[in-house]
């Protein structure tokens, strides 16, 4: 479960300050998938930073499973980010000049897990995305959808439980995409983590159990899930960013 | 992330951008080539003024002379009281400078001091030419023989003492005097001819006293004359590989002979019995103690006392200025490249901005980040110092033979000597200073904010 109350992100000071985030509640309970959608400029991409710990909230608190981020050292925000989540791109972000064995190895290397077992690991969940024969091909020869999916693989790879998903089919097209996001969906079935896609892909949006519509730094609207508060801008501070 | 993989991710980066690793380590290597050959080269000029001293020298003995020019620290721009002892000596410039020199008086004051066991004078004879019967005349210097000495023999032995018209003879000289080999000349005769100088003092006296004088007899007199003697071969020498240029053919025989010899071509002229410098031994001078008590007496009485070890520390500080320069020059080089490392360091973190991002999204220390840079410094440090060590490795053994054969060396001598500790405190040094070279550009990448990081495109 994550909570969002009352979480407000100001960047700069003074006359240049600009709100990212006003005032937003939001609850996701654990194992849901949930779409982030709105404009470019809405805020869904501060909220998902703001979720996962990279980013701190100005005002306002992040509780993952009754956890408040904001009490966490940075050591411990790492930590926490190493064992618990994980992240799809929209340029993927893979090493094109390594393996992918040492791509997916990434995040076992980040949280410490014993050598021994990181081959078993990544095969694991090379197989999970069908990529188990590329264990030791270069990233760099995969096609797009097949880049993705090793992002998706490295997502997978150290179990966590909630996985973020930044417009994570903005670069493919559309059938593969379909294919990255049906693998999505099975992943969260079968593997019961928390999906959080952030999209502006409606089509996507609506596959998801949760949609949250982002306008200007607020939530203009909750489907799936009834929303805890409502939340309103003040007027002329939501210029975009 | 553990220090393991972190190691291995820093060689990783650095693999797949193959040809600015290169590059940038090519820098180091060039200041590394040369501070290696530095090293080699200053081990070899230590290992070889060591066998010099070693072979030539007794670590008892004291080297003294009356004045301080004979080892190049006399102030010659100045006048000086005349004394009778002066003479000429042949400075290494090539000037002639006149020199106070060791008397029979001054030999008896050292004999005096305590723990002085024995004073050689150091006599070098250029006799007129030596000969054998039915053969050719050549030129030869005579030296005499310092039981510290190690000559490799040939043929015979060394006889303990050396002396009764005994020699011990260049190898050289065994096919120029016709015998058929080494052991073939061995008990045979050499003759030495030396030139006997106008004996003014009889000359006068044949004259004060009235006598009638022939005219042969006044130009046998007045002209200078030759004396023979016959040596007997004890042994035959190897040329040695360590000796002084021009010392080769030295034919040694012992300190009496040499002296009574030595006697014979100065006698009546301002030579007779003056020596440079003699060689003074010291019962127990092995000992530190005992050597530096004896050497300030010597000094205290107005000598210059000089130990073996003053000498090998004196050879030496010549060769490590030259080395201190080279060095400096290689250090310099280093240095440069030091900037280099900056750069490429730079343009690393900035080509791997959205690996960095990736990496501290997936919970990734700073500190991990930061240490994952430097590491990946040390790596190019690495590569650097163990490409320019190996190339002057390479290049030193291919050239050890050739340079030993230009400077004469001797077989087995080489000037360049690679001693492996140094070349890996070496290399480490430079991994140091690549660490500290990619200390700002570490920096960079641990303060890296992964948002804005992530953004890049």
């Amino acid at each position: 479960m994550i909570t969002l109350s009352d979480v407000t992100k100001t960047y700069g000071k003074g006359e240049s300050a600009f709100t990212a985030l006003y005032k937003v509640n939001v609850e996701i309970p654990t194992g849901s998938t949930v779409a982030i959608v709105g404009k470019s400029g809405s805020g869904k991409s501060t909220m998902m930073h703001i979720m996962s710990g990279l980013d701190h909230p100005t005002e306002g608190e992040v509780l993952v499973n009754d956890q408040s981020l904001q009490k966490l050292k940075s050591k411990e925000i790492d930590t926490f980010r190493s064992n618990e989540m994980s992240f799809i791109f929209q340029a993927f972000f893979v090493e094109a000049n390594q393996t992918c064995l040492q791509n997916v190895m990434l995040p076992l290397e980040i949280a410490k897990v014993g050598r021994r077992n990181h081959r078993k690991l990544v095969l694991e969940a090379l197989t999970a995305v069908g990529l188990e024969d590329k264990i030791d091909s270069l990233a760099g020869n995969l096609s797009g959808g097949q880049k993705q999916r090793l992002a998706i693989a490295r997502a997978i790879v150290n179990k966590p439980k909630l996985i973020f998903a930044d417009e994570p089919t903005g670069n493919l097209d559309s059938s593969t995409g379909d294919l990255i996001i049906k693998l999505l969906f099975k992943l969260n079935r079968d593997m019961g983590c928390t999906l959080v896609v952030v999209t502006h892909d409606d089509e996507l949006a609506s596959r998801c159990q949760i949609q949250i519509r982002m306008k200007d730094g607020c939530i203009e609207q909750v489907i799936g899930l009834k929303k805890t508060q409502p939340s309103k801008l003040k007027t002329g501070k939501g210029a975009k960013k | 992330m553990i220090l393991r993989d972190l190691i291995r991710r820093s060689g990783r980066s650095l693999r797949s951008a193959k040809a600015r690793t290169l590059l940038t380590a090519s820098a180091i290597a060039v200041g590394t080539f040369a501070l290696t050959l530095t090293l080699a080269a200053s081990n070899g000029a230590q290992h070889f003024v060591n066998k010099i001293i070693n072979e030539n020298f007794d670590p008892a003995e004291l080297i003294v002379a009356a004045d301080k020019t004979v080892f190049g620290r006399g102030d010659t721009s100045k006048p000086r009281e005349y004394d009778p002892s002066f003479g000429s000596s042949t400075s290494s410039a090539g000037a002639t400078t006149q020199i106070k020199r060791i008397t029979d008086q001054d030999i008896a004051s050292i004999k005096k001091v305590k723990n002085v066991e024995q004073v050689r004078e150091d006599i070098t004879v250029n006799l007129r030419y030596l000969t054998r019967d039915g053969q050719k005349k050549f030129i030869g210097s005579v030296a005499g023989f310092s039981p510290a000495q190690k000559p490799e023999i040939v043929a015979g032995s060394i006889p303990k003492p050396l002396n009764n018209q005994r020699v011990l003879l260049p190898e050289a000289y065994v096919s120029a005097l016709g015998f058929k080999n080494a052991a073939d000349a061995i008990g045979k005769q050499v003759t030495f001819v030396v030139a006997k100088p106008v004996d003014t003092t009889s000359l006068q006296q044949r004259l004060a006293s009235g006598q009638p004088t022939s005219a042969e007899d006044l130009a046998r007199l007045s002209t200078t004359n030759s004396v023979s003697q016959n040596y007997t071969i004890a042994a035959v020498m190897k040329k040695p590989t360590t000796s002084q240029p021009g010392t080769e053919l030295y034919l040694y025989i012992g300190a009496e002979d040499a002296r009574a010899l030595n006697d014979i071509t100065t006698q009546g002229t301002d030579n007779y019995r003056k020596y440079n410098y003699v060689f003074v031994r010291i019962t127990g001078g092995e000992k530190e103690a005992i050597l530096t008590a004896a050497q300030d007496t010597l000094q205290d009485k107005g000598y210059l006392a000089r130990s073996v070890k003053d000498t090998q520390e004196f050879l030496t500080q010549i060769i490590s200025i030259l080395q201190g320069i080279v060095a400096a020059f290689a250090f310099i080089a280093v240095i440069a490249s030091v900037f280099g490392i900056i750069n490429t360091m730079y343009i690393s973190v900035l080509q791997r901005t959205r690996e960095i991002g990736l990496m501290k999204a997936l919970g990734m220390r700073n500190r991990d980040v930061g240490r994952l840079f430097r590491f990946e410094a040390a790596w190019i440090g690495f590569l650097g110092g163990a490409l320019g060590s190996l190339l002057a490795f390479l290049l030193g053994t291919f050239l050890n033979p050739i340079i030993t054969k230009q400077l004469d060396l001797g077989q087995g001598n080489y000037l360049l000597i690679f001693k492996l500790p140094e070349i890996v405190i070496l290399i480490a040094s430079l991994m140091f200073i690549s660490i500290f070279a990619g200390w700002l550009p570490s920096r960079k990448a641990a303060k890296l904010d992964p948002i804005e990081a992530l953004r890049t495109e």
